[in-house]
């Protein structure tokens, strides 16, 4: 016993022991963190990243300006400010659309509240910026970030399927009924 | 539609028992069953119903189990009878009203997220009740939305088709301008007729639309109701005071909703005696002004020189205050306090007209100083204090809405007070009430009275005096008040001996007949109201007209009795109040005599300061007069326009222009206010705290929904620091700190709500001064201001229009839009056609005053013989065209009626 003791002592077994992973690691070097901003995640679909506003394939926007993600915002990100559609006037849109992203706890809620799909998290995090203020989005800045995030459009919802429900059309727009 | 007996008090019906979940309940028999249930506090859901008016049964929703019936019975249309067994919960009826809300949802359009009432829905909220998930057979209306009327939008996609619109407008306002249509194969909502929406616009269609079938252009699309902050506050338009809801979104007025609404649909119908909850066109379209871009912002001071060549330059407020604080006291070193005049508007609150009077007789120490009550209502204050020692109308609305003849003199009513004209109406409809409309126009009111008399333009008073001659010759008198003074009463009958009915009939346009029929009808109803107005206080002899009323209701026993009295309508919110906080020269608050020893004392003391002398005062005309004299140096007006609203005959510029100082206080720049050294930018109602006293007396609340506009302050903030700078000590802090000196003061003024009863007290005056003052009441008669001649064959009245008050309600946009400033005179169709004059011809108007060129536009409520301006605009400036008389006793001045010739242009 004493003398394993006394060759545990010589060898510094303990500290290898210790050092077990991080020797066995200097032979087989394999990296786990990623050299970031020069290596990038590849991050699931569902990921909950900077919020954007989306269009319909024809370049008009989704939103209708319903006020629902205001009113589902638990951190009062969202202003919403709408309107009748200058020449519409039977169409509402939002005339004005803010979100203070300094707030935004990316819980997505607002994106669910809405009803038609105008709203989508993207994949995008690489938001630091120098002024906060910049972290204040106006509507142009969330369509352009959907833009870039969303490529691929969805046709309006009263060409989607005859059973969608559809909303906030010009009547004048309408098929002639059938007798 | 036959009335439920329950809302009849003069019909009695058969008290029956029913049983209502096991609960034995009485009920007046053949009473709607929905009531009965709501009565017990079981609220059963329905869509289409409201206590307002008669149930209709449409949405299906009110299902209820009866014992012996098969199927639910709809308890709104269903009669409550003796021996009822019924039943309001259970699985079965919960199914059956699930089914009643799938049916509406499936032709819903499901627009919720676009929809304004998004929130604020009935359906929406019995959708979720009824947890109504799956539509199996929806489908589309795709009606086109009717964007044709310029208030109110109509998506009949949305609609229910459960007629509370089209009841409302019918059977509440008597208005009529709806009604249902099959096109398209769905039942719809349009305008009489599938035109273009044109009626009041009061709007209590849109209130009571339990979806969002029914939009207001003027908010649509802007908001949704979880974002607005709600304010009940007292609208300042009209001296109806209603009670109001300003909603605001981000400081900015979004709309205006009224208590009226399908939210509050349950209650006793008799409670519409205490008002619908209904507000009017101005109130719920007219709130633009308040964050109007034409607000003042900033103090203006002119500079470099005065008129009119210095300009108005924004300068800060504490920059401006010293300067007005500095030239104020340089005045009165330099001339005495005599030389320095106040106006102000009856637009303010109390606390801002008591504070102004107290400034302007405890700091500056002068009684010149008037309010806009000056306009009229003082002709009614001044004859019911001299006569009944009375400050305000004796009745209140709701003796009206219960009155069994009304007596309406010179008034259009559903014009001015368009409220006040709701429990007409309701007299009118549910208590059978005789009407009686004198007027020189086809007024709204007078479409709907039994009597309506139409008089030549300006003869209103004689109408009165051929009543009291009728009542005294038919003997239709209450010998029990009369024989009280028969001394009094003897000379009555002395002055009115030379009186003939005949000549009067001649030249009122009423015949004989009518006269005395319309004296009966009065005279024999138990409960008769006398309601008079511009046509009596605004036309010259308004004074003695009011006395002629006086006389009426003491020879036929009306004084006194309840249900009874002689009343008058204000046109601006808050005329009543003035006269009450003193801001007249004969008053100080409370309506005490400003030469009674005991009230000076009184107040002198309240304020620590002594009060200028008893004769020293000067009224609007006086005030004028003495700033073209010279007399007065300084004037200082709050929220008043003299320039814009008298006539130029008055020389009220040149007068304004002798002033070494005119500061104007004011939420616009008015015209007034261009001619100033100094304008002060003001609070409108909706950012300042107060109370308002509306025309029956009761104080009302105004609520601060805002924050001010720019750099404006409310006028007692103003005149606090104005009054400091002065070098008196102002410790207000709130209007509250006002409020709270008001009531030491006047014990029992603020009667929030409930308004003391007022008894009138005759005897004094029958018994003391009457039989002097008689005589000459009766004795002369004129005719209107400028004698009626052959080449001046037309009577212009200048009025007041529904969708305007003043000129306030021209700043705001959306009544611009319903009622722009077209300046054309309104006349009758057959004098157009004389006249060989089309709309688009341009007349020539003359009068002994002057001449004017303007459009003319047929209107069918003009009578032959007269024509009609509204006095909003000064575009042509009309009001020039009036002859100007002042009233000997009250010194109002009467500047409402010409007569004038009209020629093609």
């Amino acid at each position: 016993m004493k003398l394993k003791d006394w060759i545990k002592t010589i060898i510094f077994y303990e500290i290898l022991v210790g050092m077990n992973a991080t020797l066995r690691h200097l032979l087989h070097y394999k990296p786990i963190t990623l050299q970031y901003p020069h290596e990038k995640r590849s991050l699931p679909d569902s990921y909950r990243g900077m919020l954007s506003l989306l269009r319909y394939d024809d370049g008009t926007e989704k939103c209708v300006g319903c006020d629902l993600c205001e009113a589902a915002c638990p951190s009062r990100v969202i202003k919403v400010i709408s309107a009748e559609v200058p020449g519409e006037p039977t169409k509402r849109y939002a005339k004005e659309y803010y979100m203070d992203m300094t707030r935004c706890l990316f819980c997505g809620l607002c994106v669910q509240a809405c009803p038609v799909d105008a709203l989508g998290m993207t994949r995008e995090y690489e938001w630091a910026v120098y002024d906060k203020r910049h972290l204040y989005l106006n509507k142009e800045q969330l369509l352009a970030i959907g833009d870039r995030a969303f490529p691929v459009r969805e046709k309006r919802l009263e060409l989607q399927h005859p059973n969608v429900a559809f909303f906030n059309v010009a009547f004048t727009h309408l098929p002639p009924k059938d007798n | 539609m036959a009335l439920k007996p329950v809302t009849t008090p003069d019909i009695e019906a058969a008290t029956v028992e029913l049983s209502i979940d096991g609960r034995t309940v009485s009920a007046k028999d053949g009473v709607s069953l929905y009531d009965v249930i709501s009565s017990t506090g079981k609220i059963v859901p329905a869509m289409c119903y409201h206590y307002t008016f008669d149930p209709f049964g449409s949405c299906g929703m009110c299902l209820v189990t009866v014992e012996g019936k098969k199927a639910p019975v709809r308890s709104c249309t269903a009669k409550a009878a003796a021996g009822m067994v019924v039943r309001t919960d259970g699985d079965d009826l919960f199914q059956a009203r699930k089914k009643a809300v799938e049916k509406h949802l499936s032709v819903h359009p499901l627009d919720c997220p676009v929809c304004d009432a998004d929130g604020h829905c009935e359906l929406q909220d019995m959708a979720f009740h009824h947890q109504v998930t799956n539509l199996a057979n929806a489908k589309q209306k795709l009606i086109p939305e009717d964007t044709r009327s310029p208030v109110l939008d109509f998506n009949m996609n949305r609609c229910i088709a459960c007629g509370e619109c089209i009841n409302v407008c019918k059977d509440v306002l008597m208005i009529d301008a709806l009604q249902f249509i099959k096109k398209g194969g769905f039942t719809q909502v349009v305008a009489k007729g599938d035109t273009a929406l044109a009626c009041e616009f009061c709007g209590d269609c849109l209130a009571v639309c339990p979806v969002g079938a029914i939009t207001n252009k003027f908010s649509k699309y802007l908001y949704k109701p979880w974002q607005l902050r709600k304010t009940t506050t007292t609208c300042n338009y009209c001296g109806d005071g209603c009670q109001m809801h300003l909603e605001t979104k981000d400081n900015e007025v979004v709309r205006v909703t009224s208590p009226l609404s399908w939210k509050n649909k349950w209650g006793d119908r008799a409670d519409t005696a205490k008002g619908h909850g209904g507000i009017c066109v101005r109130g719920r379209f007219g709130f633009q002004y308040i964050d109007s871009q034409a607000r003042l912002r900033q103090p203006l001071v002119r500079r470099n020189g005065t008129l009119p060549e210095g300009e108005l330059v924004e300068t800060p407020w504490l920059e401006a205050m010293q300067a007005v604080v500095d030239r104020l006291a340089e005045v009165k070193a330099a001339h005495g306090a005599q030389a320095i005049a106040g106006l102000i508007t009856a637009r303010c609150t109390n606390e801002e007209l008591y504070l102004f009077q107290k400034l302007m007789r405890a700091v500056i120490g002068t009684n010149q100083l008037d309010s806009s009550s000056r306009y009229g209502h003082l002709n009614f204050v001044r004859a019911v204090r001299h006569t009944l020692d009375v400050g305000r109308m004796t009745n209140d609305c709701e003796d009206i809405t219960k009155a069994k003849a009304i007596l309406l003199v010179g008034t259009n009513i559903t014009e001015t007070n368009p409220l006040t004209a709701v429990r007409v109406k309701e007299a009118i409809r549910v208590y059978k009430s005789q009407v009686i409309v004198v007027d020189s126009a086809q007024t709204n009111i007078a479409k709907l009275a039994s009597y309506p008399m139409i008089v030549t333009p300006g003869t209103e008073g004689l109408f009165v005096q051929g009543l009291v001659k009728s009542v005294i010759e038919q003997d239709l008198i209450d010998a029990e008040t009369t024989g009280k003074h028969p001394e009094a009463f003897a000379a009555l009958k002395r002055a009115v001996a030379d009186v003939s009915l005949e000549a009067i009939a001649a030249r009122t346009g009423v015949s004989v007949e009518h006269i005395n029929e319309a004296a009966s009808i009065f005279a024999e109803a138990p409960r008769a109201i006398i309601l008079c107005a511009e046509g009596i206080v605004r036309r010259p002899d308004g004074y003695q007209n009011v006395l002629k009323l006086v006389d009426l209701a003491w020879i036929t026993g009306k004084l006194g009795r309840p249900g009874s009295g002689v009343n008058t309508l204000t046109e601006e919110v808050n005329e009543q109040g003035a006269v009450d906080m003193g801001a007249a020269p004969e008053y100080l608050p409370g309506q005490a005599r400003f030469d009674d020893e005991a009230a000076r004392d009184k107040f002198a003391k309240a304020w620590g300061a002594a009060l200028p002398a008893p004769s020293s005062g000067a009224n609007l005309m006086e005030i004028l007069e003495r700033c073209r004299s010279g007399a007065i140096k300084a004037l200082y007006v709050v929220g008043e326009n003299p320039v814009a609203t008298l006539p130029a005959s008055l020389e009220v510029r040149a007068a304004l222009e002798q002033l070494e100082l005119l500061i104007c206080q004011d939420p616009f720049l008015t015209e007034t206010a261009q001619m100033a050294h100094i304008v002060l930018p003001a609070c409108t109602y909706a950012e300042k705290e107060g109370t308002f006293t509306n025309l029956e007396g009761k104080v009302l609340r105004v609520r601060q929904s805002m924050d001010p506009i720019g750099e404006s302050l409310p006028d007692w903030h103003v005149m606090t620091s104005l009054a400091s700078g002065l070098g008196s000590q102002f410790e207000y802090e709130s209007s509250q700190d006002i409020q709270s000196e008001i009531m030491k003061l006047l014990p029992g003024y603020y009667n929030l709500g409930e308004p003391r009863k007022l008894s009138p007290k005759p005897d004094a005056y029958l018994s003391n001064g009457y039989v002097a003052e008689v005589g000459s009441r009766y004795g002369v008669v004129r005719e209107a201001v400028s004698e009626r001649n052959g080449h001046r064959p037309f009577g212009l009245v200048m009025g007041q229009l529904l969708y305007h008050s003043g000129k306030l309600s021209t700043q705001a946009s959306g009544l611009i839009t319903i009622a722009p400033s077209a300046g054309r005179l309104h006349m009758n169709a057959q004098d157009m056609e004389r006249l060989g004059l089309t709309e688009d011809s341009r007349v020539r108007v003359t009068s002994g005053q002057g001449s004017l060129e303007m459009g003319a536009k047929a209107d069918l409520s003009v009578m032959p013989g007269s024509c009609f301006f509204p006095e909003h605009f000064n575009d042509p400036p009309v009001k020039d065209l009036m002859p100007v008389e002042v009233d000997s006793v009250t010194g109002v001045p009467y500047f409402k009626f010409a007569w004038v010739s009209i020629e093609e242009a």
